[in-house]
């Protein structure tokens, strides 16, 4: 069903083009592959993420959206949900079986009437709001709980790095 | 943009052994290996047939001694969260066919669908696709005259992963849209202190989540069919437990419950 894959990616394309939502650029990397986009997320005002851009890859697969895509940032990151490679850790990008973090059971969950979009959103407001209940980087949880300053100080760090601003 | 993320300095590279990922690759292992040995809908077996998987346990023998009464055959299908809406979408096409006027009358409840989904907010681009395989389904066999061939090709559409998928997902989601629209009766069936909405989310639009009776209920709703449920457990008794749902009505459905799992039933 690679086919029917494909017929809503670019139909998500359109959508996002014509309605981008606030902060937000998502698109194939190549318009020959639309399994692979990158997106670009400026982080959320008021939060120590804001005025960085920071770059992400989604690759779906070919059962998309039967299964959800995998996202990973591209920059240097440091945040609890967030691994140490960049793979983003957060309930819509799980189907409901797939539990390994213990999520809330009242968590948003992956399922076909989902979206990029979603997904895009939800991490805008995970970067805003760290989950440190789970620990996909189990440093960048415990200083975000013990020593906001110093989570603060990295963080502004990585946006400056995102804007080629040296540190 | 790639470039750019190249470039930059990771303190931390090494991937590192993650146990949550392995315990999900087990997880897809099982999955797998159920994939490859059943069937998404099997064929029409004896009843008999139970026998075989219990043999050594007599509760269930005399059970399936009780449910030999009243049906002859059993249509299996694969164990994967699904079983319920593949079973309910398969049966309830399958009754249709050889039945035009009923089954006009189902295209025309089916055809205007999306329109009610998209109403109670849906986005149209996120069911657009599974309401086109719906109906793509139903016009190919609508079109087929003879029984026969129309009932092997729904055989053949609900194997196909794809096809069958879509079919799944679609009548999840008329079950969702069933159970928001009524959601001031359907919220007194739902525990702890999640809205409808949310329980959509969480309990009936994802694939594999298993099916509870407020699922089989709105299903049922939604399709405006009835179904019974025989339930077979190893509980007290040597008859199965009938249910009609919606209750007293006439049901055209028969399903046979295991815990965990849903079959199709024929008299």
């Amino acid at each position: 069903m690679a086919g029917s894959a494909l017929r809503r990616l670019m139909a998500e394309y359109k959508q996002l083009t014509l309605n981008p939502p606030e902060g937000i650029i998502a698109g194939p990397i190549n318009e020959e592959n639309f399994f692979e986009w990158e997106a670009l997320i400026t982080g959320p005002e008021g939060t120590c993420f804001e005025g960085g851009v920071f770059p992400a890859k989604l690759v779906f697969p070919a059962d998309y959206p039967l299964s959800p895509p995998k996202m990973q940032f591209t920059c240097e990151m440091f945040h609890p949900n967030i691994y140490s490679d960049g793979r983003v850790c957060i309930s819509i990008l799980h189907a409901p079986g797939d539990d390994p973090m213990g999520y809330e059971s009242s968590a948003e969950r992956w399922s076909p009437v989902q979206s990029v979009e979603k997904i895009l959103l939800s991490v805008v407001s995970m970067l805003a709001e760290p989950n440190d209940e789970s620990g996909a980087n189990v440093d960048a949880a415990k200083m975000w709980r013990e020593h906001r300053d110093e989570f603060n100080r990295i963080a502004e760090k990585i946006v400056r790095r995102t804007l080629g601003i040296p540190t | 943009m790639a470039e750019q993320g190249e470039n930059m300095n990771k303190t931390d590279t090494a991937p590192e052994p993650n146990q949550d990922e392995l315990i999900l690759a087990q997880q897809r292992q099982i999955e797998k290996e159920i994939s490859d040995s059943i069937p998404l809908v099997g064929d029409k077996e004896p009843i008999t047939s139970l026998n075989n998987e219990y043999s050594a346990d007599n509760i269930y023998l005399e059970k399936i001694i009780d449910l030999s009464k009243k049906y002859k055959y059993i249509r299996r299908t694969r164990p994967d969260g699904n079983c319920f809406f593949r079973a309910f979408s398969y049966a309830n096409i399958e009754r249709l066919l050889g039945k035009p006027d009923e089954f006009e009358a189902f295209y025309k409840i089916a055809e205007s669908s999306k329109d009610d989904l998209v109403k109670l907010g849906f986005q149209q681009f996120t069911v657009e696709d599974f309401y086109d395989t719906y109906m793509e389904v139903l016009k190919r066999l609508k079109n087929i005259e003879n029984l026969n061939d129309a009932l092997k090709e729904l055989h053949v559409i609900f194997n196909e992963q794809g096809f069958s998928d879509y079919m799944v997902v679609y009548l999840r989601l008329l079950t969702s849209g069933q159970l928001q629209k009524e959601h001031d009766f359907y919220s007194c069936f739902i525990e702890g202190d999640r809205t409808v909405a949310d329980f959509c989310h969480q309990e009936v639009e994802p694939m594999y989540k298993e099916s509870d009776h407020i699922h089989i209920i709105a299903g049922c709703a939604a399709l405006q069919t009835c179904v019974k449920v025989i339930y077979m457990d190893r509980g007290i008794g040597k008859a199965c437990t009938e249910h009609d749902l919606p209750e007293g009505s006439a049901p055209t459905i028969h399903l046979l419950y295991r815990p965990g799992h849903y079959d199709i039933l024929y008299q």
